[in-house]
Formats: C-alpha cells, structure tokens, sequence
C-alpha cells in the first residue's frame, strides 16, 4: 500500500499483505479463536482498502491496519457483550518449521519452546497480550503502540512491564528446556 | 521514582531501544558499575531472546492469504464509483465559486447536466478499465505468490485433459485451456507443471501453471462475466485481442475468448510481440506474432 506524492492512494494486489502474519498473530491474541481471528484480518484489510483515502504519505500504515483491526474487534466485542474463548486448533501446522527441520533434535526443542511461548503468550490477561505481541514480535514502539492502544505512552510501559514479570513466571519451565536442551548441544 | 526504580526501569527501555544517545551513555556507565543492573538486563534479555525466537507467533494460512487477495479485489471494484463520485464534486467545485450555486441556479443546473453527460460517456469505461485492471493484479499476485511457494500446486501434471478433468466442477464455468496448432515434428517450447484453485471476487478463478527453461509462467483463467481483458498494447491474432503489459517487473497477456478470460504472467524480457513468440515459436501461428 502506497502513497503518490499528491497523496492519492495507488491501489496495488493484495496491499499490505506483508502485515498479515503479524495481523493474524495480533488478531489470534485478541480473540483466542481461528476461524473469528481469519474473519477479523479480512475485515482489517477490507476496511483498510475502503479508507485508503484519509491516509497521508508518511503515514505508518502498519501502525494503521493494527489500529484498524483492535477497533474492529472492540465494536465486535461491545455488539456482543461478551468474548467466545474456544481452544484453537491445529496449531501444530500454523508455523513453518522448516528452518530448524535439518537437525530433529533442535527442531523438537525449537517446537516445543515456540509452544511454550504460545501458550504462556494465550494464559496471560488481555491487555498484557497485546502489548507483548505488538512490542516483542511487532517490535513497534511505545509510542505506536500508545496510538494503537488509544492510551499514554507511560500506560504501554508499565503494562509491559507487568506483562513481562508475568510472561517471565510462565516461561520459567521453558528456560529449564532451552537450558538444558543448549548444554545438552554443546556436550 | 526513587533511583533504583529508574535504572530498573532504564533497563526496559534500553532493551526497547527507547534511550535516547545521552540516556544510552548514561545507562551503561552506570551498567558497568551496578550488579544488580546487570543481572535484570539479562534476565530481560533472555526473555525477549526467547520471544524472539518464536517469531511469527503465529503465520496465516495460504486460504487467508487468499480470502484477503479476493476481498481486496472486490473492495477496489467498489471503489470506483465512491472516486468518481469525489472526481465529480471536485469538478463541480472548480466550476462554481462558493455560493454561486444558489446564486447562479441555471448555471449550476447545467454544469450538472454537462459533468452528468461527461459520466454516461465514461463510466462503463472506467469501470471497465478498473475490472481489468483488478484481473491483472490478481493475476499478478498470484503469480508471486507462487514464485514465492505460498500457493503451491494442488496437482501435479504435464497433461492438459488432466489438468481439465481436475477443474471440472471445482471452478465455475467450463474450463478450457487455450490451444495453437504445432508444426509437425515439433514440442511445444514450454512445459505444463500443474495447476490450482485461487480465489477470485466472490467465487474461483483456475491456476495453470508453466515451465519454461528457468522461468515460470502463470495462466489465471476465470469467466468473462467476472474478468475483463482490456487496455495494454494490443496484437490481434486470429480474430482475438490480445492485451498486452508490463507491471511489477512481469510481462501480462489478456485476452477473452469462449467466455473465458486468461492473463498469462511471465518474467520474459522482451516485447509484446515477441513475449508471444517466445511460446509460440514452435506452433502454426508464429507468424501472427512477427514484430509490428
């Protein structure tokens, strides 16, 4: 998705379509349910191409489309009063291993750790999710994430930083693994 | 904030990258004095290592990749109207100073008349224009995200009726894939690799997928009544229009016929004329794609 330097929007296939792991993670932390997360990234990109026009160059449209998606997902949640948590499934075929796939041993390690994550990631509260999704795997700032949150900078600090003591307490086991597992390597 | 406060909470921002040059300097020299510091830093840094290396949290699945494409794609034919309706309030602006629309009615009534007239002439041909345009960048990105092994094939095969047989009843219209005489005693200069489903608007459009020496070629072929061939150079052969153009660093080829529309995508570099060539060199109709 680009901008013209008299600022008219150029429409080109699939526009920000380098954003839709990151929406579809985002969108998967917001509403712990696939098929909801699938629907909720659709509708992202759908509204984001209708409101191409009150974009500006320069504008941080990645910034934009995960703004987009949270307000969306909000009005969802206000119509609805209430949010349906359902397990997720075959999360198992989500990620492509096929980095790690040379060595087995480092591909189970890397498996198991990257579960790990995902579920200390889904057992943490709402709006600690978010901001570790949006800083630690988006690696937005905390200004961005102020604008995407609709909150003061110092709010997305302090919320980071309580939801990484949590995150640190859940993960504990998976520091053992990936303790051992990397002695286990170098021996 | 008492002191201790601030360098813990210095440690967090350091590893946000959120110091600034003279906060950065600040905070490793008191790093190389502070234990405590620096064991918080690595504690935190072990955490975002670990997150880090989890990175996609989760990936999209090719089907949402290509639900988003297909959504995309009808949202932009949508659009035309909503600009031209923008185009012709900026026109009427530009015509009128403010107030003169009350104050001037006939003028008003008839620079309506003349912009409403300049829409019924151009409307189809915009929207024409926009429909074909949309087929080229579905065809485009497809072709790219093939490139890029997110839409692999769904079968496998160098036959054209098994490649048909696979698309009956999956695609909806009667698929057919094109055809050109060859000269006896001759192959065809490229090779059918396999094909797949795509979606397209509201429904599917059939991938045909080609190999030629090191490069790949992709046929998109959906209905006449959801895809247009238009704009471009044009080469007519056989009585069909062939629209030809290049975007993204790809050469594209339309074209319409038995109410089919195909756009082949390829990374040929050469002309229209000769970009047919390069598949038609071998066949009966080479002649009708001599450079012009």
């Amino acid at each position: 998705m680009s901008l013209t330097p008299e600022g008219s929007p150029v429409v080109e296939a699939a526009a920000g379509i380098e954003h839709i792991d990151g929406l579809f993670s985002y969108a998967l932390v917001l509403t712990r349910n696939r098929s909801e997360a699938e629907d909720l990234v659709q509708e992202t990109y759908v509204r984001a191409i209708r409101a191409m026009g009150s974009l500006r160059i320069g504008s941080n449209v990645k910034g934009w489309l995960f703004t987009i998606l949270r307000n969306i997902w909000f009005n969802q949640l206000r119509h609805r009063r209430t949010a349906k948590v359902v397990a997720m499934d075959g999360e198992e075929n989500a990620v492509d291993f096929a980095d790690t796939a040379k060595d087995p041993y480092a591909f189970y390690v890397s498996k198991m750790e990257h579960q790990q994550v995902r579920e200390a990631i889904q057992r943490l509260p709402a709006d600690f999710r978010e901001v570790i999704l949006l800083r630690e795997f988006e690696e937005l700032s905390y200004q961005e994430i102020a604008t995407i949150l609709d909150c003061p900078a110092g709010t997305v600090m302090s919320r980071l930083a309580r939801a990484r003591t949590k995150l640190r307490t859940l993960l504990s086991a998976a520091f053992k693994t990936s303790d051992f597992a990397r002695k286990e390597v170098m021996e | 904030m008492n002191s201790d406060d601030e360098h813990s909470h210095n440690v967090s921002l350091h590893l946000d990258n959120e110091l600034s040059d003279q906060e950065l300097e600040d905070f490793r020299a008191h790093l190389a004095d502070c234990a405590d510091c620096k064991s918080q830093l690595e504690e935190e840094q072990a955490l975002a290592d670990l997150l880090h290396r989890s990175r996609p949290l989760y990936r999209a699945s090719d089907e949402l990749r290509a639900r988003v494409i297909a959504a995309q794609d009808v949202s932009v034919s949508g659009h035309v109207p909503e600009r031209l309706h923008r185009r012709v309030l900026r026109l009427l602006k530009q015509s009128m100073g403010p107030g003169e629309l009350t104050a001037f009615p006939w003028r008003a009534v008839a620079t309506i008349a003349f912009v409403f007239v300049l829409g019924m002439v151009f409307v189809p041909t915009i929207a024409r224009h926009a429909r074909a345009a949309s087929y080229v960048d579905t065809a485009l990105t497809t072709h790219r995200n093939y490139l890029d092994g997110k839409l692999p094939l769904e079968i496998n095969s160098e036959s054209p009726e098994e490649v048909t047989a696979w698309f009956a009843g999956k695609v909806p219209f009667d698929f057919r894939l094109p055809t050109s005489q060859l000269l006896p005693n001759d192959q065809p200069a490229y090779r059918q690799v396999g094909a797949r489903l795509v979606s397209y608007g509201n429904s599917y459009a059939a991938l045909v997928s080609f190999a030629m020496k090191n490069d790949r070629i992709s046929l998109l072929v959906a209905s006449s009544k959801s895809a247009e061939a238009y704009g471009g150079e044009e080469i007519v052969s056989r009585g069909l229009t062939f629209h030809y153009q290049t975007k993204g660093g790809f050469n594209v080829i339309t074209w319409t016929t038995h109410g089919l529309t195909y756009a082949l995508v390829s990374s040929l570099h050469t002309s229209a004329s000769r970009s047919c060539l390069v598949c038609h060199q071998n066949m009966a109709d080479k002649g009708e794609f001599r450079e012009q």
